[in-house]
């Protein structure tokens, strides 16, 4: 037995050698993917290999990448949440209405600080994300139809906020004591805009939630098996609702950055945001059936999204040929995903038998 | 007592049912103007539809507007509502030049005519009245503002573009660059569609700056696209970048005021769907406008000199 294991034919060793390889190549295709656009990128285009250029292009992904974290969870647990982008529009607009037309209470308008105006859009978002994760984990709605729902009722409430005006000037005026909203899109830490640091801070949190808590575990095992995971013990609709509240946070976040670096807010920011933040999470390998992905995946996948754009923008590639070139991207990556699935369920079992031939 | 203020509520209720229901038959016997428009969220559309709505109301119409969502589907199932309520004079802002040809047709063949503001069909002779402003025009005259500004050292500059499926878009771009590469020394280095959105053209103007730093010109081809381009110019520290929008929005000029923006080009919707209700009520009583089908009004090149003369896509002043 020992002698087979030790001297074995040359073509075999090399057949294994090319599957771990096709194997591991298709495993990292995202990165492979990312890696190969900023080379291309790289060369096509002079200026895209600097640092500022870098910072500006991780500012731009940010608004995809913390939507597609958010989206994450949700599609973990095999729902989906259609209605970030409107969501990030109303996020938007509330903060732009605390701003600029204040509360009124008892005849005189109150207009909040930043903090309070931060603190009240993000709980209106909740409010939203509470009622997509009651629609699907206690009412039984599917989840695409809920957040199609939600999609329209917040999108129509944006656009009743200001009667469809954009409102204006939200840098805040002293009088009001209410300037400093600009601080959140705008401003720089040690050289790196801040919407970066704070997607690197929902990324790090999300991450450790997905890996290293009992939360993420039992968010992984709704979307497996959801009828197994209730046998189990876990709370199944807790754990939904967690994800479609984690998901209105992240869209919030992402209202309140955009609001504050335009300074405006428009009751229509944000449409299709939500298609862009599923193909990150599609791009970055997690399976809209649930169960299967990583945070890690989607960022990377909105990565290759916003790479892709905003290098084919620095080339001066017309929008229609960008529109089809994405499109492309999307379609080829699920296409992947499926020959790895297949290529792994025919080749894994061998490598293992001949692996623990090997150890033997 | 308790019956007593029953009796007294009763009747003071039945009063004031009544006197609305007076007010509610008055109403009604108004003959109606129904007055459809692309959108109601968007600033341009809005004051259109306001205007319209205001001056047909002064002359002792009644009045209902509605949003076809640039979906000409919609926009024909709000024809078909205006004849079933039997509209006098429809006034619309239409959801596309041929799209909109057979709906237009089936209301005027129901005795409705149409009057067609901001934007034309590609059939003569069935509306009463189309009345728009020049956007051939009002691009020029940005255009040539646009080269002023530059200098005639000139220079490189970025354009933003519309939606590039809109006719729009495409009679915009050609206006510019009728007068732009009549300069030698001006030249285009970037061109992107940020489809008229500011969220967009805020990263794309990021963009094309990363690429390009020789740019000193952003000419765009609506307000709304202009003004994230100048919230990306202002976040990307570069000072002295000229840049233009076009449509004459309330934010736009004071975006000019402030002189972060250095002009746009005022459409004058306002004046437009005045003329369009006037001319209707001149067809339904005299049973003709008077005027050719086809009007075309110019626009007005806003910048700091006489942008307090502005407001709301008409001159005040």
């Amino acid at each position: 037995m020992s002698a087979t294991v030790h001297v074995q034919p040359t073509s075999e060793r090399l057949a294994r050698v090319s599957i771990r390889t096709l194997l591991f190549v298709l495993r990292a295709r995202a990165v492979i993917v990312l890696f190969a656009l900023l080379v291309l990128f790289s060369v096509l285009a002079p200026s895209f290999l600097t640092t500022n250029n870098f910072a500006i292009l991780s500012k731009h992904v940010a608004l995809s990448a913390i939507l597609a974290i958010g989206m994450t969870f949700v599609i973990l647990t095999g729902g989906i949440d259609l209605s970030v982008g409107s969501l990030a529009g109303l996020g938007g607009m509330v903060a732009g209405y605390l701003l600029t037309q204040g509360i009124p209470v008892a005849g005189v308008i109150h207009y909040p600080n930043v903090g309070a105006t931060i603190l009240i859009t993000f709980a209106a978002c909740l409010l939203v994300g509470l009622l997509n994760g009651w629609l699907v984990a206690k009412a039984g709605v599917a989840p695409f139809i809920a957040t199609l729902g939600t999609l329209y009722i917040a999108r129509g409430a944006a656009l009743l906020m200001s009667n469809g005006k954009t409102f204006p000037n939200l840098a805040g005026d002293a009088a009001r004591g209410n300037t400093g909203f600009t601080f959140v899109g705008q401003s720089t830490f040690i050289g790196i805009p801040l919407p970066v640091w704070i997607m690197l801070a929902i990324f790090g949190l999300a991450w450790f939630i997905s890996v290293k808590t009992p939360l993420g575990r039992h968010i992984y095992a709704v979307g497996g098996n959801e009828r197994a995971a209730r046998l189990a013990g876990i709370r199944v609709a807790r754990v939904k609702i967690f994800t479609y509240l984690a998901s209105s946070v992240c869209a919030a976040t992402v209202g309140l950055i955009i609001a504050s670096q335009l300074e405006a807010s428009h009751p229509a920011t944000g449409e299709s945001f939500e298609l862009n933040a599923i193909a990150a999470v599609v791009l970055g390998g997690t399976s809209l059936m649930g169960g299967r992905g990583s945070i890690p995946g989607s960022l990377i996948g909105a990565f290759v999204i916003g790479v892709l754009s905003d290098g084919l923008v620095m080339l001066g590639v017309s929008e229609f040929w960008q529109m089809v070139i994405k499109g492309t991207v999307i379609v080829l990556a699920v296409a992947v995903d499926q020959l790895q699935a297949r290529v792994q369920a025919k080749f894994l079992p061998y490598l293992q038998v001949v692996d623990a031939e090997g150890h033997a | 007592m308790r019956l007593w203020l029953s009796t007294v509520s009763t009747a003071m209720a039945s009063c004031l049912m009544l006197g609305v229901g007076a007010c509610h038959r008055a109403e009604m016997s108004k003959p109606l103007i129904v007055i459809i428009v692309p959108s109601q969220d968007n600033p341009f559309f809005k004051s259109e539809a306001d205007a319209a709505a205001k001056r047909a109301q002064e002359l002792g119409y009644r009045v209902r507007v509605d949003a076809h969502d640039d979906d000409a589907y919609r926009q024909d199932n709000l024809i078909d509502a205006a004849i079933a309520s039997n509209a006098a004079a429809i006034i619309l802002d239409n959801a596309g030049a041929d799209s909109s040809i057979a709906a237009v047709r089936r209301a005027t063949r129901a005795g409705i005519p149409c009057f067609l503001i901001d934007r034309e069909i590609e059939a003569n002779g069935i509306a009463k009245a189309q009345i728009i402003a020049d956007n051939h025009q009002g691009a020029q005259i940005v255009a040539e503002e646009f080269a002023r500004a530059i200098g005639p050292a000139g220079g490189d500059y970025a354009e933003l573009l519309g939606r590039e499926s809109d006719t729009n878009a495409q009679v915009r771009t050609t206006a510019f660059h009728a007068i732009l590469d009549k300069q030698a020394n001006l030249h285009r280095v970037a061109a992107q569609s940020a489809n008229w959105s500011q969220a967009e053209a805020f990263q794309k103007t990021e963009t094309m700056l990363q690429a390009h730093s020789s740019i000193r010109g952003i000419i765009a081809g609506n307000d709304t696209m202009a003004l994230g381009a100048t919230a990306a110019v202002k976040s990307s520290g570069v000072s002295g970048i000229v840049i233009t929008g076009l449509d004459g929005s309330p934010d736009a000029i004071a975006a000019i005021r402030s002189g972060t923006l250095r002009a746009t080009s005022l459409q004058p919707a306002v004046f437009i769907s005045r003329l369009a209700v006037d001319e209707a009520d001149l067809y339904l009583h005299k049973g003709s406008t008077g005027k050719p089908e086809r009007q075309i009004v110019p626009c007005d090149l806003v910048t700091r000199e006489n942008a307090d003369q502005y407001e709301d896509f008409e001159k005040v002043r």
